[in-house]
């Protein structure tokens, strides 16, 4: 056998290996709830709790974020982020967090929002409807 | 519903369609002449109708850009790309950039270069040109469909640039003839309004653009059976894509570090990795077209990566216009219905791929030897099948949202994807440093293996002696896998050192390579420096309660935040440097803050130096608030790069709007206190104290002439604020022809303004009225400071690396017309 071939096999064993061990530091989405069990990082999708404060004081604290959002099984939970407030998170459609949880609430590292893109926001912002004369 | 609308300008539009469509079917005329010459040589006519279609084709791209930008420039809101990616502030620079914000406009950008490229292929290769061209027109077909936009059998196909806003939209608005007066656009994002959003789209584009050149020539040598002859002209153009393409990913890498708030320069985005994968797949090809032209070894590999890299190109286009990545990237790319289309459009070109290849299996040119282990092509050969490792990794995790898309499965990307693929590319970098070392001492065939390891060992030394300082002096210590890095970087670094060397001493043929492996060396040094010791400077340990969560030691969620506040004029220490904001202004529409940087010596109190840094923000509502962009410092070895995340609002408020007429020089101030006084009284003020010192009987004004029966007295006021600063104010008190006025004092330092309004002789008072200005909330800013050291490595590295692909291309041309001389 030449030694070309061997090696060719034996990186393609190395490939097949370094994708299953990819798919082992893969995580999965999850819940509050299953992240209230599972203790470890993970990334839970849901959305904004618009009712509630979005609560940012760099005055007092300028890395102390805290809001409240639903998870996909509409569960509600309290998200504390070590950071200072992600500038569009009220307009976002969607976020995905990543953290995990500490007794009630969420302690959020990362935060990565769906905004509504400005290319396929279908609607025209309209100027207060005034006479060209001003 | 006909509804005349006043102040539309539609030709424009109907031009620019016209020419898409003309330009769609000027590629397919091309394509399928072009093919037909390749089939049918000796028919002449084939090929010039194939030269009438692409000219048609390149006229109609130039119009549609043309039209394009005429309607950008000319502010025609009426059209929906206008509309959507400019407005009338836009300075016109970044009206450049705005042409290829949307989709549309980064398709054109790929079409442009595609005809450029394919006028060079016209004139300049000769017997090539029907086969070439064939493959560059099916692309350039594909990519016209792109701009179409008409309903064919009930789906969209593409999506025009020229589409009118009331037919893009649905709103009630378009109902009045009058809607163009009293639509707002939409601007260009804030991220783009930056130098380099006009030069790094064209590069990258540019890049992916004449990937489809090696591409082109590796099918038509298996079409056309001229299996060993296109590597000769097809390497100078893969080598070409190969130095177009990185620059433009290092462009976009530091527009990414200068403008961009996510803190870096390289974040393992989906976007950044799907640009990169065929940058590699490209890399490995020419490595092995190389091997393969000096050894007779690896054909098979040469045109299988050559070609793939291509197809790669189009799913790095899937990947970023389809809109799958979607939970995966900050980059809000969204679909514009176009997916079922990028989908055929790789398809298509990896059936070509993979059909031509098995089509001429058994006439693939192949060689029964066996690589000798002390030669050059054999550990080229290695390194390729390393950088195709790499683009696997790469692949596999960027593509999982296809696969759960594909699969429905639910799986999600790494938690943490930069140390996620720093560790697998990491290990990577290490091996491909380490050979492009040490092939470089290896001789094609056959190597003396003595030589080989007398010029290896010497580097070798030096490089490890080198390193060890290096890893001391950069603090690169901490960690087994940066130790190693560095290690590679610097003896990839040296080894090619001493072979630039040797072509000094006349062995020019391998200056280019060497030139950008010390390229490659110094970018991987730099990139791991500036990524692994970079720290944030802006600690915020003050604000940080030393009891949160109990302050587990290690536990990221209590390390003490990273956004720094500072309130105006109040210095912080940071560091080394004392830090103050002291204040900002404002360019609309951006407002910039200023952070005064000092460094102080700590024995003799002296400013060792100091410097103003401005990162603004523009706050941007429809975009989503404040978007802040860096401000930084940079130093020969470290940068200090400085980014505002969170403002007060007043700084970013709208100047009031009241007439210079209607202004009584009060609005400002709050409700007035009136006081009886005498003199010698002390008063107190929100900031401070004032006396009463005395009367100036004396006191004059000017253009007013006083009778003799007029009274007009000064009241002397000392202000001592707070921080002990002495005003005097001295307001006037007139009593003329029997009317009182009073001509009123302004503190302004400390907002304040007095009036001398009365004198009581029955009390024996004084009476004044003090105003005060409300005590300004001090304006305050909230920022994070990043220290990068050795960043400069990386940008010096990649132009280093340019400049030897420059001396490469050069080269081979010249090697190739040698060869055609040769053969004629």
């Amino acid at each position: 056998m030449k030694k070309s071939s061997i090696i060719l096999m034996a990186i393609i064993a190395l490939a097949i290996a370094m994708i299953l061990v990819i798919y082992t530091d893969s995580s999965t989405y999850s819940t509050f709830k299953e992240a209230k069990e599972k203790k470890t990082e993970l990334y839970v999708v849901g959305v904004l709790n618009k009712e509630k404060k979005l609560d940012y004081d760099p005055v007092k604290d300028a890395n102390l974020f805290t809001f409240y959002m639903y998870d996909n099984d509409s569960t509600e939970c309290k998200i504390v982020f070590n950071g200072s407030k992600p500038q569009d998170i009220e307009r976002s459609e969607q976020i995905v967090l990543t953290g995990k949880m500490e007794g009630d609430q969420f302690h959020a590292t990362k935060i990565l929002m769906k905004c509504p893109s400005k290319y396929n926001q279908d609607q025209v912002e309209v100027i207060e409807a005034t006479t060209a004369s001003l | 519903m006909d509804v005349n609308y006043v102040g539309e300008s539609l030709l424009p539009g109907q031009i620019g369609q016209f020419f898409v469509v003309l330009s769609f079917g000027a590629a397919i005329l091309s394509l399928v002449s072009y093919f037909f010459a390749t089939n049918n040589p000796e028919e002449k006519s084939w090929k010039t109708l194939g030269r009438i279609g692409f000219f048609t084709n390149a006229f109609s791209i130039l119009v549609i850009g043309a039209t394009l930008f005429y309607i950008i420039y000319n502010h025609l809101f009426e059209y929906h790309y206008a509309f959507a990616h400019s407005d009338k502030n836009l300075p016109t620079h970044y009206i450049i950039s705005s042409f290829w914000e949307g989709q549309e406009g980064s398709f054109w950008l790929w079409m442009f270069w595609q005809v450029i490229l394919g006028a060079v292929l016209v004139f300049r290769s000769k017997s090539w040109e029907a086969p070439v061209m064939t493959f560059v027109m099916l692309c350039q077909t594909f990519l016209a469909s792109m701009l179409i936009g008409v309903e064919i059998f009930g789906s969209r196909l593409g999506s025009s640039p020229f589409i009118l806003l009331r037919d893009a939209l649905q709103a009630p608005i378009f109902s009045d003839p009058n809607y163009l007066s009293m639509i707002r656009p939409r601007g260009l994002n804030p991220l783009l309004q930056n130098y380099w959003m006009v030069i790094h789209p064209p590069t990258l584009f540019l890049g992916f653009a004449s990937m489809i050149v090696p591409f082109a020539y590796a099918a038509a040598g298996l079409w056309t059976r001229r299996y060993k002859e296109w590597l000769t002209p097809g390497l100078p153009y893969a080598l070409f894509a190969v130095m177009v393409l990185g620059t433009g990913i290092i462009m976009g890498s530091f527009w990414a570090y200068e403008a961009l708030n996510f803190g870096g320069f390289w974040a393992w985005d989906p976007v950044e990795n799907v640009s990169i994968i065929p940058w590699f797949t490209l890399i490995a090809a020419v490595h092995v077209i190389l091997a393969y032209k000096h050894s007779g070894h690896g054909y098979f590999s040469a045109t299988l990566l050559s070609l793939i890299s291509f197809v790669l190109v189009i799913y790095a286009s899937y990947l970023t216009r389809s809109g799958i990545l979607g939970e995966t990237s900050v980059h809000s790319f969204t679909s514009l219905g176009m997916s079922g289309q990028l989908i055929w459009f790789n398809l298509t070109f990896l059936v070509i791929m993979i059909g031509l290849l098995i089509w001429r299996r058994k006439e693939l040119p192949s060689t029964k030897k066996e690589e000798d282990i002390y030669s050059r092509e054999f550990w080229l050969f290695i390194g390729a099948l390393v950088l195709t490792v790499a683009c696997v990794q790469m692949i596999s995790t960027t593509s999982i949202p296809v696969f759960n898309a594909i699969f429905g499965t639910d799986v999600a990307p790494p938690i943490d994807p930069i140390s996620h693929y720093n560790k697998w590319q990491g290990a990577f970098a290490v091996v491909i440093l380490l050979l492009s070392a040490v092939a470089q001492f290896l001789k094609y065939k056959r190597t003396d293996s003595k030589k080989f390891w007398a010029a290896t060992l010497a580097s070798l030394i030096v490089s490890i002696i080198i390193a060890a300082i290096a890893i001391y002096v950069m603090k690169v210590y901490t960690n087994v896998m940066y130790i190693l890095i560095t290690f590679s970087a610097v003896f990839s670094i040296i080894a090619n050192i001493s072979i630039l060397a040797d072509a000094f001493k006349g062995k020019w043929r391998l200056t280019g390579s060497a030139v950008s492996h010390i390229g490659f060396g110094l970018l991987v040094l730099g990139a791991l420096v500036a990524a692994a010791t970079n720290e944030v400077i802006s600690l915020n340990e003050t604000g940080y309660i030393g009891v949160k969560n109990f302050g587990k030691e290690g536990d990221k969620f209590t390390d003490p935040g990273e956004n720094l506040f500072l309130t105006e004029g109040e210095p912080v220490q940071m560091g080394n440097y004392k830090i103050t904001y002291i204040g900002d202004s404002v360019a609309p529409p951006n407002v910039f803050y200023h952070i005064k940087y000092e460094n102080i010596d700590e024995e003799s109190g002296k400013v060792l130096e100091e410097f103003v840094l401005s990162p603004f923000a523009q706050n941007n509502p429809a975009m989503g608030g404040l978007i802040g962009t860096p401000a930084t410092k940079h130093y020969f070895t470290h940068d200090v790069y400085t980014l505002i995340t969170a403002a007060s609002a007043d700084s970013q408020a709208p100047i009031s709007n009241l007439n210079e007429e209607e202004k009584t020089g009060f609005e400002d101030y709050d409700e007035p206190a009136t006081y009886q006084v005498n003199i010698g009284d002390t008063l107190r003020y929100r900031n401070g104290i004032y006396i009463i010192e005395g009367v100036n009987k004396s006191a004059k004004l000017e253009n007013i002439p006083l009778a003799e029966k007029d009274v007009i007295v000064g009241l002397k006021i000392k202000v001592i604020s707070s921080d002990n600063k002495e005003y005097n104010a001295e307001p006037i008190f007139l009593l003329k022809d029997g009317h009182a006025y009073d001509f009123n004092k302004d503190v302004s330092e400390q907002g304040l303004k007095f009036r001398f309004s009365n004198i009581l002789p029955a009390k024996d008072k004084l009476e004044i009225m003090v105003y005060q200005k409300p005590l300004p909330e001090k304006k305050w800013i909230v920022f994070k400071a990043i220290k990068f050291p050795y960043i400069n490595f990386f940008w010096v590295g990649t132009i280093v690396m340019t400049v030897g692909f420059c001396m490469a291309i050069y080269r081979r041309v010249k090697d190739g017309k040698r060869e055609a001389n040769i053969e004629s």
